[in-house]
């Protein structure tokens, strides 16, 4: 059946698409995820990966939908996944990406889906990493990710994304917002979303400022100030998106990094399933806990003792 | 959610029960009427389950496109305009077109008795009206997402 899913992929059937983000979603790391991953590896490589990241309500979907529109009438392939937040209480979700989007997603034939992040903090979703490399498979010039509504320390897309958009607006914060740690400094295009609103142009400016004050890498980050109802700046910002492009084409370092981060989550998972089992057992183990509740030894050297003995 | 996981080697992480339930609401056709389809989306979400929510005005073909991008179980569908027999009707064809059997389809709105088995013909169950408590729709919707699921499980 898999070996259908994935003659599926190659063909860009979205149904095929979906059926397979359904495994990796569902299942895990599973040994079919495993085996549809390990076949579809070797396709991958050839999409880029633009992150798309800030806070909820600043227009982030809406802003998705017109660039596929731009980027496909340029005659490139976009997919498009977008995550949403997961209730922490019941685990439902309402999400809500797709409908600012529909429009261009009808007319251009995008694939979109949209993930819950099913309590995964950090901006993504568990399964994130795979359906992009399906996506990437499928042949997608494009992938767009956007992140859940995002606050200051949302922060992983920046492993996943070759290019990292972080869309702000007007009235959010004066210049000392701007300068903070975390999501000001992920960013290769910042963008100023709602330019016909009271205080855009100061926005912007705060941010210039702000990455003016910067350490500089080869890399200057742009600011571009758009109106997703007129569409005024989408231009230079699909310019901006492309120039990232090339330059990452370049960067072997990144790729390098974004690598390792992914081996390492992988490594992280392995090495739990490894001993998970023993960890159990020695977990149940009622008289070893007993002498830590007796306070006879602390939870440092406990942890210590135990994984000494089971590696 | 359960945070139960499997930690052996192969087996899914979380257990087929607990996965939340993925259903998409559409009001194809031309009609305005809201109200009941955002409660429900958002008693739906308070029931554990994945919601998206088609929009106003979507066409049957954008949403058997949505249904089957998004992988859900349940599409449910709903109108107050009377146009059910029409478009409910055309949103199960285009399935039926695209091959896919297991997605299901629930309906609601202002349906009249005898439209009821007709639509049931048709595959799409339900077909609740004003008045009708939440927790009955919840249990429908939950049962054919099960059916869907186990379709989808011996058809992967």
């Amino acid at each position: 059946m898999l070996d259908k899913i994935i003659e599926g992929i190659y063909r860009g059937d979205h149904r095929s698409i979906s059926r397979a983000i359904s495994i990796v979603e569902n299942e895990g790391d599973s040994e079919n995820t495993r085996n549809l991953i390990r076949q579809i590896y070797q396709r991958t490589g050839n999409a880029h990966i633009v992150g798309i990241t800030g806070p909820p309500g600043i227009g982030k979907s809406t802003m998705i939908g017109n660039i596929c529109a731009l980027l496909s009438e340029r005659g490139k392939k976009v997919s498009v996944v977008a995550i949403d937040a997961s209730s922490p209480f019941t685990g439902g979700s309402l999400l809500g990406n797709r409908i600012r989007m529909q429009e261009s997603l009808t007319k251009y034939g995008v694939y979109m889906r949209s993930l819950a992040n099913r309590g995964i903090n950090g901006g993504l979703s568990r399964s994130i990493w795979d359906t992009v490399k399906i996506l990437d498979a499928a042949g997608s010039d494009f992938i767009i990710v956007e992140t859940v509504g995002a606050g200051q320390a949302d922060l992983d897309v920046i492993n996943l994304a070759d290019t990292v958009i972080v869309v702000l607006g007007p009235g959010l914060g004066d210049e000392i917002q701007a300068i903070k740690a975390g999501i000001m400094e992920i960013g290769h295009v910042f963008v100023i979303n709602k330019m016909d609103r009271q205080g855009a142009y100061i926005a912007m400016k705060d941010i210039e400022e702000t990455l003016a004050m910067m350490p500089r890498g080869e890399w200057k980050p742009p600011v571009v100030g758009i109106n997703s109802l007129t569409r005024e700046g989408y231009d230079t910002l699909i310019e901006s998106i492309c120039k990232h492009r090339s330059f990452c084409e370049t960067n072997r370092e990144a790729r390098l990094r974004k690598f390792r981060t992914e081996l390492q989550m992988h490594i992280d998972d392995e090495l739990r399933r490894k001993f998970q089992k023993d960890i159990n057992g020695v977990l149940k183990d009622e008289g070893r806990l007993e002498e830590y509740l007796l306070r006879r030894i602390d939870p440092y050297s406990a942890a210590e003792e135990i994984v000494e003995e089971i590696a | 959610m359960s945070e139960e996981r499997s930690s052996e080697h192969g087996k899914n992480q979380l257990s087929f029960k607990d996965r939340p339930i993925k259903i998409l609401l559409a009001k194809p056709g031309i009609d305005g009427h809201d109200r009941g389809i955002l409660v429900l989306a958002k008693a739906f979400r308070d029931a554990g389950m994945e919601v998206i929510y088609a929009g106003l005005l979507p066409t049957p073909e954008q949403v058997v496109e949505t249904a089957i991008n998004e992988d859900v179980d349940v599409v449910a569908l709903s109108l107050l305009n009377g146009a059910h027999m029409t478009v409910f009707k055309k949103v199960a064809d285009l399935m039926k077109e695209r091959g896919v059997n297991d997605i299901a389809i629930v309906g609601g709105g202002t349906i009249p008795d005898a439209d009821k088995p007709k639509l049931e013909k048709l595959g799409i169950s339900g077909n609740y009206g004003p008045g009708t408590p939440i927790s009955v729709i919840i249990d429908h919707v939950t049962k054919r997402a099960m059916e869907a699921r186990k379709l989808k499980e011996s058809g992967q």
